[in-house]
């Protein structure tokens, strides 16, 4: 188990997650009650069925899969939002998740404070956020706006401003929900090779993208999922010239 | 068990930002912004103590120090447990999308509450000083009381936070349930005007314990009854164990149920 620790940095064990689909929620007692006696109303869709993968630390991964197949549902297991209904996962490090960027902002305060709300969302301290300060602000190139109130952005620099918090954390495992849509092509260039960078650090990662030329650049492993099974896990070049066979 | 102020330790930027989030949005926008911190106790005050003084005619000496003692800490009591109905819900966005120890909600609404109660304590000190009664030496219990209510808190809202996600009937049945409460509490009449057969329904309520605490202080003038305010810290420890247990499994599903 001790060796385990030591050389994984994410370990799902047989996940399985369903979701009671409500088509009509009931919140009130009352109605919990009347939907006690018809149970018609809610279904369930199970949406991971056994996922099982070790990764490595350091490893590069990447998700792929067309829609609803259940890439978004395990990064949000990983950054444990949610939780399986069986299995298990484990991950070791400090982990970040740029799912959903700028969660947390809060439109009237400034760029600087957002930072600041946005960081400590991350579990930063006051210190580790002084210290990236400068590096943050650098990295979005908002500078000329950082004190002005989030909600006069632009999206683009909405989004840009999120990113570089999000980049900026330190983490030792880092989840990526398509990213590679963030600002401009000047930007989306500099993301990427932030990615590489933090991939030559020894940084893990875990991609969910269908970019599949992103996915040749980046990651040296890839699991193709399909229908909430692991359909294909191994060498980037092969999955993804197999998943671009069955897809097309 | 340890993990788990492990983690709170590593996020308390979070837990800090949070506080001052809600304190500073607390009078947000509006045109007296602290100040209300003052005023709304005073107000209430007055209302109380026109219906019970003047028109109830509540032979209580000194009945608006009286009356201040054991309406504040109500106040920081009754806001806590109904702002903890709803802030899971508030922050549904957030809870949705990131990660972070989510006991932080919770505990941000009773600690920011606690600074306000603080805050207002000045009220109750303004009132004993210029009603003549004077501060003496139990003032050194006063931080004990506090932390016993503060405690209290922790382990209700751990409950209420987590519970009202997933039955939000509980939000309207605690305003009622509140409002019972108050009158439940020695606060605007005192322990010894009940008859004997209704006081026991008084000593289940764990805010009698510390509202009469702060009125021997500050109104009375004695030692509280400290062998009670520890049983009450007892109690306390014990429910908050609860309270967090009950929290940490429902909190799971809250962004599904969200």
């Amino acid at each position: 188990m001790q060796e385990n620790q030591e050389e994984y940095s994410i370990i799902i064990d047989d996940v399985y997650k369903t979701f009671n689909v409500y088509l009509d929620k009931a919140n009130t007692i009352k109605e919990k009650l009347l939907f006690l006696f018809s149970r018609n109303r809610k279904e369930k869709r199970e949406v991971l069925k056994g996922i099982n993968a070790k990764i490595k630390k350091g490893e590069v991964v990447a998700l792929i899969g067309t829609n609803g197949s259940g890439k978004s549902t395990l990064l949000k297991l990983l950054t444990k939002i949610i939780y399986p209904n069986k299995g298990r996962i484990e991950t070791h490090g400090k982990l970040t998740s740029l799912l959903e960027l700028g969660a947390g902002f809060h439109p009237d305060f400034s760029g600087r404070e957002n930072i600041y709300f946005n960081a400590s969302i991350f579990g930063l301290t006051k210190k580790e956020i002084d210290d990236r300060l400068e590096d943050i602000i650098e990295f979005s190139e908002l500078q000329n706006f950082i004190d002005n109130p989030v909600r006069t952005y632009s999206s683009g620099m909405y989004m840009r401003l999120a990113f570089s918090v999000a980049i900026n954390v330190d983490a030792d495992i880092l989840l990526i929900d398509e990213i590679l849509s963030v600002g401009d092509e000047h930007f989306q260039n500099k993301c990427f090779d932030k990615m590489l960078e933090l991939k030559n650090q020894g940084k893990t990662m875990v991609f969910v993208t269908h970019s599949m030329e992103s996915v040749r650049k980046l990651c040296n492993r890839t699991i193709w999922l399909c229908d909430g099974k692991i359909k294909m896990d191994g060498d980037t070049e092969k999955v993804v010239d197999e998943y671009i066979k069955a897809i097309s | 068990m340890l993990n788990v102020f492990k983690n709170l330790y590593n996020y308390r930027e979070l837990l800090k930002t949070n506080v001052k989030k809600e304190i500073r949005g607390k009078y947000k926008n509006s045109f007296l912004g602290v100040i209300w911190s003052f005023l709304n106790p005073l107000l209430q005050i007055a209302v109380y103590a026109i219906v019970f003084q003047m028109i109830l005619k509540n032979p209580q000496e000194n009945y608006v120090v009286f009356l201040c003692c054991g309406l504040i800490p109500w106040t920081f009591f009754s806001t806590s447990i109904s702002r903890s109905a709803f802030t899971m819900i508030e922050n549904g966005n957030i809870l949705k999308k990131v990660y972070f120890p989510r006991e932080i909600l919770p505990i941000s609404v009773v600690t920011s509450e606690a600074v306000n109660f603080l805050i207002s304590t000045i009220i109750i000190f303004a009132f004993v000083i210029f009603s003549g009664i004077g501060i003496t030496k139990y003032i050194l219990v006063y931080p004990l009381i506090f932390i016993a209510q503060y405690l209290l808190l922790l382990a209700i809202s751990f409950i209420v936070s987590s519970v009202c996600v997933y039955v939000r009937d509980l939000q309207h049945f605690i305003g009622i349930f509140l409002q019972l409460l108050f009158y439940a509490t020695p606060i605007v009449y005192s322990v010894e005007t009940l008859p004997p057969e209704a006081a026991w329904i008084l000593k289940l309520n764990p805010m009698t314990y510390i509202i009469e605490g702060y009125r021997d202080i500050f109104y009375n003038q004695t030692m509280p009854d400290i062998q009670s305010i520890l049983i009450l810290i007892a109690i306390v420890l014990v429910a908050i164990v609860i309270g967090y247990l009950i929290f940490n499994k429902l909190q799971k599903g809250f962004a599904e149920e969200l």
